[in-house]
């Protein structure tokens, strides 16, 4: 192509990037606004973020007209597949911006920043969702990076706060290290950068199988430092500890879906070819999906042994969080839209009950000062809706009828065993953890409900309007769901679609 | 050995002695600027492949601006030349059988490959300033804007967490 077409593409791409465009618009909205707004009126950063956040998705939906196309000369993919991440992104980020307006632990501080790096966060998930170069795909997941390393420092006169915002740091730069050399080694058996021409020429030639096996190793620490797979997951308790709830809430969705989203569209379309029947064929010379199981069984076996002995809620919530990455990881390994379509059902699953989760923490935190599992003792007489709400998010993310979690993860079970005898096994552990977990699970609902609460505590806890209306906005679709999720399920269906090919 | 490759090793060598000092230095004076010519070892492996204006980039930015700012931090800052900072070494040996292993491995994946290696002819010096100026308007123009959002944010990150108070 001659220059003056590229520069017509680019310009015809921009009324394709438009949400893209409106949440860029709303950072440099907010830092505006920061500067006007008194300090007494500064809540209003929160109203304006929402806004913003409402925009986009308006635009988001616009986009489901226009069909799967390559925009920016191959650089990003607008596609149902990404669509359906950028309204996860959007909905889970407007949920976390509602749970930072009434979070204690974030008040008296600087909120402008606050919503700035947020909706920045969110431009970087989009972003991740539709990399389709590995320029970009490195780009969009430092741009997630850098604003994530931001907000988990964000209480930084706490020590636990800065040491997760370092920690974030180091291990980042770490994985960046790896990934970027894993890219340099596919582009120099390739010689390019593009993933399609990358898939094209890897399914023609036949390329030295041990290089490119390290160039996978090395490119999954990248995509497994943002999943927070073994063994990439190191940071992910600290940090989950650290930084403040409503942030960890959205790290341990919005990130680790965006994860999914450039894992999936990556190794389908760069290291695999299409076959029949909405099945594919890993590219010769490389099993990469036996070895993505192997990492979704390590994954889970670990984050659930080690959930096991943490004291800590928030804590005992990032290493469940690190294994139901691997429980969603199980849809990817199958190499079929079955497998795409069970993971991404799961992860919008996993974001109502998660952030859920985190909510009760917030709230319990609130009120007693803690995050200890000591002090949800006894929780259902003190402050009886918590407790509840708890208790559905916990079922569901057990697995347990008639909780949207249960539906979750039957769909992954039943991929996995259409799957075909190859990955059983896989089944076996993804079962035997959904018991562990079952049990460190049980042990918060027998704290609230069945343990003796201290004397010397209150003899209930009054929460606020405004908890209880974001519990019941969280709890309802997590019970709904796990009785009518059809319409979920036909959006998953749909958006198992993205661009295969140019 | 051609004449190329006498220049690259030499370089190579240059830059990994500076690495290997920067590490292993307990004074991080002498670590910046162990730091300081591993950066001049890369800027000239750049020049020896012709791709001048990364070369002026690597000294500018790096050599002229970070490593002078980090040297000024080191300085400014009292007593930090007096930290105690730990270089030790723990587990000697399961790293380095794991460096070993890697580093056979890696060695194995680079000399068996067959890499997608421009022809030498085509090899031949060429400005690359106005390649890149006219790439970074046209075909990776996303990716440009991208990072200019992306050191904004960094760029309102850093200010807040250097601010004194909350």
């Amino acid at each position: 192509m001659n220059p003056s077409e590229i520069i017509q593409n680019n310009i015809n791409s921009l009324s394709y990037f438009l949400p893209e465009l409106i949440l860029t618009g709303m950072i440099v909205v907010l830092i505006i606004a920061d500067l006007l707004l008194k300090k007494e009126n500064s809540a209003w950063t929160s109203l304006l973020a929402l806004g913003g956040l409402v925009i986009a998705f308006v635009a988001v939906l616009n986009q489901y007209d226009l069909g799967s196309r390559s925009i920016f000369n191959d650089m990003l993919a607008v596609d149902p597949f990404a669509l359906y991440f950028k309204l996860l992104f959007l909905t889970s980020a407007a949920f976390v911006v509602l749970l930072s307006i009434g979070s204690v632990e974030l008040a008296g501080r600087p909120v402008g920043e606050y919503f700035t790096l947020m909706t920045a966060l969110t431009l970087g998930l989009f972003l991740m969702a539709s990399a389709t170069n590995l320029i970009t795909i490195f780009i969009s997941i430092e741009f997630v990076s850098v604003t994530s390393f931001i907000l988990a420092t964000y209480l930084k006169t706490r020590r636990r706060s800065s040491e997760a915002g370092l920690k974030y740091t180091i291990y980042g730069a770490f994985s960046s290290g790896l990934m970027l050399y894993g890219i340099s080694i596919l582009y120099g058996l390739t010689g390019t950068l593009d993933i399609y021409e990358i898939g094209t020429k890897l399914a023609a030639s036949s390329a030295n199988s041990l290089a490119l096996l390290i160039s996978i190793i090395l490119m999954l620490a990248g995509f497994g430092y943002k999943l927070a797979a073994v063994p990439f997951h190191f940071w992910a308790p600290d940090v989950y500890e650290g930084a403040p709830t409503p942030i960890t809430a959205f790290f341990s969705v919005g990130p680790k879906a965006a994860g999914f989203a450039l894992l999936i569209r990556f190794f389908n379309v760069a290291f695999a070819t299409e076959a029949t029947n909405g099945e594919w064929a890993a590219i010769a010379g490389v099993n990469w999906s036996q070895l993505l199981a192997v990492v979704a069984a390590a994954t889970m076996t670990l984050g659930n042994l080690v959930a096991i002995v943490q004291k800590n809620v928030k804590r005992l919530l990032a290493y469940s969080s690190i294994a139901h990455a691997g429980y969603a990881l199980m849809g990817v390994v199958l190499l079929s839209d079955q497998g795409v379509y069970a993971t991404l059902f799961y992860l919008v699953v996993y974001y109502l009950m998660n952030i859920g989760a985190f909510l009760v923490v917030i709230v319990v935190q609130d009120l007693v000062g803690s995050e200890s599992i000591d002090d949800y003792k006894g929780l259902i007489w003190r402050a009886p809706l918590p407790a509840i709400a708890m208790g559905v998010f916990l079922f569901s993310l057990t697995g347990l009828p008639p909780t949207a979690g249960f539906i979750g993860k039957f769909y992954l079970f039943a991929a996995l065993i259409k799957g075909g005898p190859g990955f059983y096994w896989l089944a076996v552990v993804a079962i035997i953890n959904s018991v562990i977990s079952l049990y460190y699970y049980a042990r918060i609902l027998k704290a609230m409900y069945f343990d003796q609460q201290d004397e010397k505590e209150p003899a209930s806890l009054a929460v606020s309007p405004y908890y209880v209306v974001l519990l019941i906005a969280l709890v309802v679709p997590t019970i709904f769901l796990g009785v009518y999720w059809a319409p979920l399920a036909d959006l998953a269906n749909y958006s198992v679609e993205f661009l295969r090919a140019l | 050995m051609s004449l190329f490759d006498v220049i690259f090793y030499l370089f190579a060598a240059f830059t990994l002695a500076s690495a290997a000092l920067m590490v292993v230095s307990k004074n991080i004076v002498h670590s910046a600027v162990g730091l300081l010519f591993s950066f001049f070892g890369v800027a000239g492996i750049y020049v020896l492949l012709a791709a001048d204006f990364l070369a002026v980039v690597q000294v500018l930015v790096y050599v002229g601006g970070i490593l002078i700012l980090l040297l000024f931090g080191v300085m400014l800052t009292q007593r930090i030349t007096s930290v105690d900072m730990r270089t030790g070494t723990l587990q000697l040996v399961p790293a380095i059988l794991a460096v070993a292993g890697i580093f056979v491995i890696l060695f194995r994946v680079i000399r068996t490959t067959s890499w997608n290696i421009v022809p030498e002819a085509e090899a031949q010096f060429i400005p690359t300033a106005e390649k890149i100026g006219y790439l970074l308007m046209t075909d990776f123009l996303i990716p440009f804007e991208i990072v200019s959002v992306l050191l904004l944010a960094a760029l309102i990150g850093a200010a807040f967490i250097a601010r004194k108070g909350t």
